[in-house]
């Protein structure tokens, strides 16, 4: 009998606990508020971390390159992101001083789609580079605590995943700033300014975080979390840089909601053609989907499974009852984090309502990028009047969202004034995606003219007497002040309702 | 006022049974798409359970371009892979191509299947695509009117996790009950027949590839191994390929039915069970660490029994233009096979499209490959494996004729 050599898999060798300090973590894939953020609680916790730049045109022709034909859009950028990011630091450094140097840590999925399979793009991008021996790990995105990865070098730990989940949730409410308040400021590049400002400020607050000798206590860490004012008390004083801002909240724009595949919705570059800059210069408001929604329906997926199984699963009851324990501190840090923020950023949406919203085009249990969240998401928007347009951006052969994308065509059929922009992003159709987009768009403006034209209307108000009762109060012009939803879409049509409530007597 | 244990003593029982119910007129139409491929057999063996006539379920057509071109245009909501995109074309055939109408479309939303690597690997989920798909395709026929009810048709799309069937009852009867007026005793007992039905397909269909295999074993000829999703099958999709090469005087044999007898499992795989290197047979996360979707799992372990079994000497493997699943798998699934100098050909991006010139051509290749190089492969591939082989007849007791003096004084 003779012996043969069977093909394995990518392993990688182990990252020791003695290589901490010589070793920085890559990583990458959100915006770069919370890569900031997420770096700030590695620093914290003793590792060295540093995100990929941020993706560009040609990192979709360096993934190209490498991997087998036919991956969808994230797939071909992300790794191609790492393989232009080792590239140069292999011209740089030198091969082996990369590989000793880095490890790459990525999201893992246990889902259907093959997000769950993105490590066998990456370690086939590695083969092509001659980095075999270079080291990724997967950092599961349902497991708080996970354990130390192999040789100890990187544990995920209940101090690591809390600290970059409240990182999260504050580059969430913080972008939610940036979002409602650019299209308006008067001087313009401050909110840019104020944004970086904010977002070094928050990061020497997670860095200096104190949670030292806490390690060891789960209870300690989470209670510690969820209790103390060291988080909103950082966001409170943020908000006083805002509150410098000028805005004029009488220009008439479109506001668009973002939703679609979650890379893509939530980028802000060249890998969804910067679209959401692209809207704004357009003259829109967008609304930018948080990561916070995709964690939530992370949290609230398992109840929803669990209630279908009382019966066969152990502890049925108490595994729901934990996990909205769970979803409560989730929603209540959340809600905190915006309160501190003058209770601007936009509420989550009620998982349960998205459900509901989505139940006769889309089964919840579907799972697969947005699962149901796209039809549901969509919906809410339009129903709740909360945009003028929904601008749905799904990668190409990305395969849950085309699915869901094509349940939406029984939804127009039910609700044919609803705009609704899919936007399919390759990374090399840009105009083609554009042109679509703004078809939709100049509608989207037409609607928020007509609101505001109402608006004034109704309430009897002029432009003029707005502005003569700004003058009066300056600070409804600062970027902090909260103007309610009063049942339109759009942010001048309630502002002129809520002068018109709060300013009635005056006014007459 | 009544006294209630005297109720409980002398009201009226409810113990009959009520009388049962009569579904053997009703007719079902199911569209052959997808994992209805593979499950086909649950669902004929759920119905009869239930009192439905077998004459009464009916299964499409298999995917044609004609069929897509009649009944389906103009029903797609957005593009896609074709074997979910060639859904509406079934949809489109059994509400408007039947002589005699059905009256229920039945569409399941398969979450996941009852694989036989369950338990081995982390999941066996569907495609996210195959899942959904009934959504999407039902958008079709939805968004400008109900054509369904226009044509008196009730649309059941149960979602159903065939890998767990330990909820598939409460499933398939919260989707059921009102549209068969079903009670949950007789769905428990339709669903366990079911299962009934679609394990005794199973085994029969591995009992006969296993009677290939045993040809091919003791003949010491090759044969062909293919690597697909079950909907690969269906002629309109996998275009027949394999049918072709077996003109050819090659038997075929596909991932889904090849046999999982201990003893071959044992021959090929248990010497590196015993080096630790796995833990089952069935256990791919050698190859594989994201084992979570059924077919792919089943494709990644085919081309493990293919890399060893000697008397497979060529795989051929199917992918449909744009199959996620199948597109981070290509490179992997070819080097597990070609590790062993086994033949890998690969019919990529098949689509509605019949390329039937190149395909033949690439017959003829895969054809001359084979008959060139199978009797080296065999040889190599089966010098890995241990004696004896199960598949070979064992060979005839030893019986020793020696002198018994000689014999006796020689052990002494």
């Amino acid at each position: 009998m003779q012996a043969v050599a069977h093909y394995t898999a990518y392993k990688p060798r182990p990252f020791t606990r003695e290589e901490r300090q010589h070793v920085t973590i890559l990583f990458g894939g959100l915006t770069w508020k919370h890569e900031r953020l997420i770096q700030a609680t590695m620093h914290n916790l003793g590792y060295n971390a540093q995100p990929l730049p941020n993706i560009r045109r040609s990192d979709l022709d360096a993934g190209k390159e490498l991997i087998d034909v036919g991956a969808c859009c994230p797939t071909i950028f992300t790794t191609g992101n790492l393989v232009n990011f080792l590239k140069s630091e292999v011209a740089r450094r030198g091969r082996d001083e990369v590989v000793n140097k880095y490890v790459f840590l990525t999201a893992g999925a246990c889902g259907p789609c093959r997000f769950g399979q993105y490590h066998e793009s990456y370690t086939m991008a590695l083969d092509g580079l001659g980095l075999r021996d270079f080291r990724l790990f997967l950092l599961a995105q349902n497991q708080l605590d996970q354990g130390a990865a192999a040789g100890g070098g990187l544990e995920i730990n209940l101090a690591l995943s809390l600290g970059l989940v409240w990182a999260i949730l504050c580059a969430d409410v913080l972008t939610d700033m940036e979002y409602l308040t650019r299209p308006y400021e008067v001087v313009p590049g401050q909110t840019e300014e104020v944004l970086r400002e904010s977002i070094e400020e928050l990061y020497e607050v997670f860095r200096n975080r104190p949670i030292q000798g806490r390690e060891g206590n789960k209870w300690k860490i989470l209670g510690w979390h969820y209790l103390t004012d060291y988080f909103t008390d950082a966001l409170e004083r943020v908000r006083k840089k805002w509150e410098a801002i000028e805005v004029d909240r009488l220009r008439v724009k479109p506001k668009v909601k973002i939703t679609g595949e979650f890379w893509l919705q939530t980028h802000e570059g060249e890998g969804n053609y910067n679209m959401k800059r692209w809207l704004e210069q357009e003259g829109a408001e967008v609304i930018p989907p948080p990561v916070a929604v995709w964690l939530d329906y992370l949290l609230h997926s398992p109840i929803l499974k669990l209630e279908k199984r009382r019966r066969h699963e152990r502890r049925a009851r108490l595994k729901i009852a934990i996990i909205r324990a769970l979803e409560h501190i989730f929603h209540r840090t959340y809600n905190r984090f915006r309160q501190a923020l003058g209770g601007l950023p936009y509420e989550l949406p009620d998982q349960e309502e998205l459900k509901r919203l989505a139940d006769p085009y889309y089964h919840y249990e579907l799972r697969g990028g947005e699962g149901h969240m796209l039809v549901g998401k969509a919906l809410y928007a339009y129903l709740h009047k909360k945009a003028h347009m929904i601008c749905e951006l799904s990668p190409y052969s990305c395969m849950p969202n085309t699915m869901s994308i094509g349940a939406m065509a029984q939804v127009q059929g039910k609700y044919p004034d609803m705009l609704y922009a899919p936007i399919e992003v390759k990374g090399d159709a840009e105009i083609h995606a554009l042109s679509r987009c703004q078809m939709i768009l100049t509608e989207a403006k037409k609607r928020a003219q007509q609101e505001f034209e109402q608006a004034l209307a109704e309430t009897g108000l002029t432009v003029e007497a707005i502005r003569a009762v700004e003058a009066r109060h300056p600070e409804l012009t600062r970027s902090t002040y909260r103007i309610p939803h009063y049942g339109y879409a759009g942010t001048a049509a309630n502002y002129v309702v809520h002068i018109a409530r709060k300013w009635r007597r005056a006014l007459a | 006022m009544p006294i209630p244990i005297s109720l409980t003593w002398f009201g009226k029982k409810r113990s009959a049974a009520p009388p049962p119910k009569d579904r053997s007129r009703l007719r079902v139409g199911i569209p052959k798409v997808l994992n209805i491929w593979s499950t086909h057999q649950f669902w004929v063996g759920f119905l009869t359970a239930l009192g439905i006539a077998p004459e009464n379920i009916i299964f499409s057509s298999d995917t044609s371009e004609e069929q897509y071109r009649e009944f389906g245009k103009g029903r797609g909501t957005v593009d896609c892979c074709y074997p979910v995109k060639c859904i509406s074309g079934h949809y489109g055939e059994l509400l408007f191509g039947l002589k005699k109408k059905i009256d229920i479309l039945l569409s399941p939303m398969i979450y996941s299947l009852p694989s036989f690597l369950r338990g081995h690997v982390l999941d066996t989920l569907t495609c996210t695509r195959v899942m959904a798909g009934p959504e999407n395709i039902k958008a079709g026929f939805l968004k400008e009117r109900d054509v369904f009810a226009e044509n008196g048709v009730i649309y059941a799309s149960p979602f159903v996790s065939l890998g767990e069937p330990a909820v598939v009852p409460d499933q398939l009867y919260e989707a059921l009950k009102d549209i068969l007026q079903l009670d949950y005793e007789e769905t428990e007992r339709a669903v366990e027949a079911g299962y009934r039905a679609l394990e005794a397909f199973n085994q029969k269909m591995r009992q006969h590839s296993r009677e290939v295999l045993t040809w091919c074993a003791r003949n010491d000829r090759p044969c062909v191994f293919v690597l697909a999703r079950p909907y690969h099958m269906d002629p309109g999709i996998g275009h027949e390929i394999e049918a072709s090469i077996q003109a050819h005087g090659f038997p075929i044999l596909w991932v889904q039915y090849f046999p999982l007898d201990d003893d071959l499992m044992d021959w090929l795989f248990g010497q590196e069970i015993r080096a630790g290197r796995i833990r089952s047979p069935f256990d791919i996360s050698d190859v594989w660490p994201s084992s979570y979707s059924s077919n792919t799992n089943e494709i990644l372990w085919g081309a493990k029994v293919a890399a060893r079994c000697p008397w497979i000497t060529c795989v051929i493997r199917f992918s449909s233009y744009e199959c996620g699943m199948d597109q981070p798998t290509y490179t992997p699934t070819q080097k597990i096979v070609e590790a062993t100098g086994t033949l890998f050909f690969k019919f990529g991006d098949l689509d509605a499209t019949k390329p039937a010139g190149s395909i033949k051509i690439r017959v003829e290749t895969i054809v001359h490959y084979v008959e060139k190089y199978s009797p080296e492969i065999i040889r190599r591939k089966r010098a890995w494996l241990p004696d004896p082989c199960p598949l070979l007849p064992s060979p005839e007791p030893v019986t020793q004729t020696l002198e018994p003096e000689t014999d006796v004084a020689r052990a002494f």
